[in-house]
This record gives C-alpha cells, structure tokens and sequence, in this order.
C-alpha cells in the first residue's frame, strides 16, 4: 500500500465519529492531568492505559496520544497560573508566562500559550507526516545490530541530555535494566532472579514501574506540597484578547520553534523539556531586547511553549517508524501500544495502516479540541487546579492501584507497585533522574533479544557491531553523546581554575 | 570519608551490585549458546560496580535547591508513613472485602488523613467514585474487579 493510499485510510479512521469521540476524552484527560502540578504525562499515560483494555487498538493509541499531547498543552496552565509547572516540559514557560499573569494579564498568557502550542503541535504533525514514512522505509533493512546501536543510543541520549549528574542518570538507566531481567529469559527460558516465586515469573509489568516510579512517587510530592495557597490566586484569569503588536510578536518565534521543536523532538534524549529551554535560550540570544525576557515577554512565552508542542508530535517519528522511543514518556507509550498487541516500527506503517496514519491524522483533529479547552474554556478549566489536595491525592492513588489490579489480577502487584513508589520517592530525592530508568526498562527485553540475536549471527564475535556500517555509525554517536558532557565539564573546570 | 551524599549513596548501590552479581554468577549457562541468559545480568552488575565507584568519587554537584528536598520535616515523614501504611492496609483487605467498600473507605480515611474537613463533600465523594468506577470497569470494560462481601 503507497503513503498515499494509507494517509486516506488514516484520514477515514481518524474521522469516524468513534475516533474524534476518544480524541476529544484523550486530551481532555490529558490537559486535565497535565494541568494539575506534580503529575506529569508519564502519569497521565499510564494511569489511562488499564481503560483501554479491550477497546479497539487504533481508537485505544488515539486516544493514548491525545493524552500525551494534551497534557503538555495543559501543562502550561498551571505554569503560568501558579507558577507550579504541572510537566518539566513546561518549566521554561513560567518564566515568562507567570510574571505576565502577576501583571493581571494571565488570560493573554494563556491565549498565547494556546495559540503557539496549537501552531507548534500542528505544523511538527505536518512534518511528521513527511518524516515518519520516509525513516520506516530506511529502517526496514537495520540488522539486529543496527537496532541494538540505535537502542544503546537512546539509553546513552537520555542519561547524558537528563538533568543533573550524568553518572546518576545512567546508574538510573542500569537499574531499570536490572529490573527486566527478573523473570524467565524469553530466549532461553532460564529464570532468573525469580527466587521461586511464581509471581515473578513473567518479570515485572511496566505498570507497576510506571505507576510507581512515577505517579506515587509524584504523590508522595504532593502530599509534601499539600498545604500550597498558591491555587488560591488561580481563578482571577482576565481578558483573552491580543494586541495587534502580540500577534506580530509571536508570529517569528512559532514558526522557528515549530522547526526546532520538532528535530529535537524526533531526536533521542531530548524531548518536550529540552527543546522548551533550547527554544528560550535561543530566543533570548537573537532578541533585540533580551532584558525583556523573564518579566513577561510575549516572545519568551511563545518560543518554549511552540517548541514543547512541536517536540511532542516530533517524539512520534522514532516511536512509531523505529519502534523505539526516545524518551520516558514515549517509552510509557511504547508499552501502551504493546499492551494493546500492536508493535510499532517499520512494517507499522504497511501492516497496519489504519493504526499509523490513523494516530498522526488524528493529532490535527486534537489539537483543533486542545485550542478550543485551553482558549475560550479555560476559566471554567482552570477550577480543576482548586480541587482540594488530599481529595486529589487518595484518587491518584486508587487510580493507580486499580491500574495494576486490572491487568494482574493479583495483590503481589500491588505490593510491588508500593515498592516501586517508594523507590521512585527516595530517587526523587537523591536526584536520580526516572525517565532513564523507565526507558532501560521497556528498552531492556528488546535491547538484549537484538543483542544475542547478533552475536548468534556472528557466532559469539562482537565485530559485527563494527562491520555493519549502520551499526557502527550510529554507536559511535552514543559513545559521543556520554563523552560530550564529560569534555564539556573539563573545559568548565579549566575555565574556573 | 563518607561525608558526602555521594559516596554514602554509592556504598548502597556496590551492595546492591554485589547481591546482584553474586545472583547472576549462579544463573546456569549451557553449551552451544553464544550468549546465554547470564551474560547480560553479569554484564549489568559490572556496569553498576564501576557507576557506583564513579559515584563515589564525583564531587557532589547538586543544586541547593535539590538538597533542600531531603529536608523533610518529621511531621511530613509521618504523613508519609501514615499513606503508604493506608494503601498497605488497601492492598490486604482488596480481595477480602471488595473494590467499592475498600476503596470508599479508602479515599475517605486518606483524605480526612492529610486534612480534607469536609466529611459530606468527601462521603460523597468517596462512595460515588468508587461506585463509578468499579461500574465502569465491570460493566463497560468487561474487567471483573473483586465484588467482595457486597451483595453485587
């Protein structure tokens, strides 16, 4: 089936009434849950993932995807509300946005912030359309090895580029590989670290560490947070309306930061957070008035938040023609989409066309919703953010629970799925970073099955990993991308002295 | 010496190594494989060994602001404590006496926990929620959720 054939089979499936039934709940879930600070969309995928089961696979990744997109639309919200980033790809847009909204101007932030997301989302789906295609028919020829390399890198990608300690980060990414290796060992069928216990022997769910590493620990947060009166100032939003002189000011940093957000999105590592500050940073160089940003500039608001939209639709390429996130969020979503019995990747896109198409077409029909719940709705969305704390925090974790219970069917889950809250609690603390770990953990299986796969092939000789030029090439930038902050902390360190 | 939080941090991490690769090294491994089921786990465990030393002698770079997070005063400790000794007490009692009656009281106690005083609001809240859900699940998404000692 041609591209062209497949777009007008995702065009009818996105358009069917079922489709922009589920698109519209995803986002809206998605905003809601972005919107409320501490929960990130990790949470928010993971948490709607035990409502999908036993719905139609492409209806079910729709909706996934609407949540994902929604909540770092909706994120913003909260960043310029109460200054309280509800997702780290929002941070940079209380920079900006919250001085605005401390003016009185806080519903010309969130108009702004909108009207970019919405370009930002729309133009990056465009250019994923293009691209996604184009790198699933380059992909369908990469060995084991090649595939191997490129999952290596994501891993390397995302400790390096991760805040913090880079050392700290890939200990995260070890970690979470130790984890997928409990359980019998799909190649062999050894078991190993079970210690007997049957509950083990199918290895851990993604959602237990998912839910744990994630949403309680993020409860835990929370709760630490629970007496904030920073809410209380959220309900006074304002006029909506835009200046001429505010249009002309967003207009250059939206169509810059669509292109930039999307390349960093489809990029390995980066994502909605690292293109948002990139995006600030750089619109702060070339701006002809820099001191402006930081107090409520129209432009430093409009450049992350076009960048952390664009990021999102960007982190779709690897996703859906590679079959590989780059990213814990998209690593969550992976395990969606194979919770859901649907492997993405090269054949995607010619085996299951209604699936490809149907979630990229259906990211115009979301965005157009998220535009309509963020720009004229928003007063009447912002009362989420009022929601009394501990309300919210006994749902959030019957939620969580529920999740787990419905796909096992058994309490040692649950227990487990505590552990892994705490676990995730006391990395919070420490300054470990979570999304390596969740990456090495869906990673892990596929990462070790492409590697003895390879090593079968060149009967136990590592230099296939050095004669497939694919291989080699793309290894050669992981190893880049662990010595880049190592170089650039000893120039620091040469500077100081 | 062992001032630092990283090299405190680091000695647990060479533990869990350690356990970890004393584990790996009893894995069976057979003939004719070139890779077998050991070899990653062996592999894993180095990798942590030689992290955490790493760990250990890098200089404690972290913000202030990401110190001032483990100050967590005792009260707040307790709240914690007091949450996940709660939804330990959920997960025992889920099978015995069912999802709505453990989860209504659940979201109840919790909240009246961490200081939520409107009882009304939150009975209402608590046994609607419950309800719903467990409706949506059981009917809607055909998943059977524990019906417990509730004549459903």
């Amino acid at each position: 089936m041609g591209a062209m054939e497949g777009m007008l089979t995702g065009l009818q499936t996105a358009f069917s009434l079922q489709s922009i039934f589920f698109v519209m709940i995803g986002v809206f879930i998605g905003t809601f849950i972005g919107m409320l600070p501490g929960l990130g969309p990790i949470s928010a995928i993971a948490v709607m993932i035990p409502i999908t089961f036993g719905m139609d696979p492409t209806v079910a990744l729709i909706m996934m995807a609407g949540v994902y997109y929604g909540a770092i639309f909706g994120g913003s919200t909260s960043s310029i509300l109460l200054n309280a980033p509800g997702v780290s790809g929002t941070v940079a847009t209380s920079f900006d946005g919250y001085p605005m909204a401390q003016r009185g101007e806080a519903g010309k932030a969130l108009a702004i912030a909108a009207i970019a997301s919405f370009v930002g989302g729309t133009v990056s789906v465009v250019l994923l359309m293009l691209l996604a295609p184009m790198l699933a028919s380059v992909a369908i020829s990469f060995s084991p090895a090649a595939y191997f390399a490129l999952m290596l890198l994501g891993l390397t990608a995302i400790s390096s580029l991760s805040e913090g300690s880079t050392i700290k980060a890939l200990i995260s990414a070890v970690a979470g590989f130790m984890v997928v290796t409990v359980g019998i060992d799909a190649q062999s069928g050894t078991q190993r670290f079970t210690f007997g216990n049957t509950n083990l022997l199918d290895g851990l769910d993604f959602l237990v560490i998912a839910l744990g590493l994630f949403a309680l620990a993020e409860v835990c947060t929370l709760i630490l947070n629970r007496k904030d009166k920073s809410i209380q100032n959220a309900h006074k939003i304002g006029s909506l309306k835009l200046s001429k002189q505010d249009w002309k000011d967003m207009t250059g940093p939206m169509s810059r930061h669509s292109i930039i957000g999307f390349i960093l999105g489809v990029l390995p590592g980066a994502g909605a957070t690292i293109a948002s500050f990139i995006s600030y940073i750089t619109e702060k160089r070339i701006s002809k008035n820099p001191e402006e940003f930081g107090k409520g500039s129209v432009k430093g608001l409009a450049a992350p938040e076009t960048s952390n939209n664009a990021a999102t639709s960007g982190a779709f390429v690897p996703l859906l023609s590679l079959g590989i996130p780059g990213s814990g969020t998209t690593a969550v979503l992976l395990g969606a989409f194979l919770v859901l019995g649907v492997q993405p990747g090269p054949l995607l896109m010619t085996d299951q066309p209604d699936i490809f198409w149907g979630v990229i077409v259906s990211m115009y029909i979301g965005n157009i919703f998220l535009l309509i719940l963020n720009l004229p709705l928003i007063p009447y969305i912002a009362k989420i953010l009022m929601v009394p704390r501990p309300l919210l925090i006994s749902l959030v974790v019957m939620f969580s629970m529920i999740g787990v219970y419905a796909i096992s069917f058994n309490t040692f889950d649950l227990y487990m799925l505590l552990l892994f809250g705490v676990i995730g609690f006391l990395m919070r603390l420490f300054s470990f970073p979570a999304p390596p770990f969740i990456l090495a953990f869906i990673l892990g299986g596929m990462l070790e099955q492409s590697f003895r796969q390879s090593m079968t092939i060149s009967n136990g000789s590592l230099s296939i990993f050095f004669q497939d030029p694919i291989a080699l090439s793309i290894l050669a930038v992981a190893a880049l991308s662990l010595f880049i902050p190592l170089i650039s902390k000893v120039r620091k360190g040469k500077k100081n002295n | 010496m062992l001032k630092s939080i990283n090299s405190r941090v680091s000695l647990v991490l060479l533990v869990i190594a350690i356990v970890y690769l004393i584990f790996s090294y009893q894995l069976p491994s057979y003939a004719y494989t070139e890779v077998d089921a050991d070899v990653i786990p062996k592999v894993l465990g180095w990798l942590l060994v030689f992290l955490a030393i790493l760990l250990f002698f890098s200089k404690d770079n972290e913000t202030e602001a990401q110190r001032q997070k483990r100050n967590i005063p005792k009260k707040e400790i307790g709240m914690l404590l007091g949450v996940g000794a709660l939804i330990f007490i959920y997960i025992f009692l889920l099978e015995i006496l069912g999802f709505i009656l453990v989860s209504a009281l659940f979201i109840f106690f919790c909240s009246l926990f961490l200081g939520y005083r409107s009882h009304i609001v939150n009975g209402i809240v608590s046994i609607a929620f419950s309800a719903f859900i467990y409706f949506v699940f059981t009917s809607l998404l055909q998943i059977s959720l524990p019906s417990g000692i509730l004549p459903l």
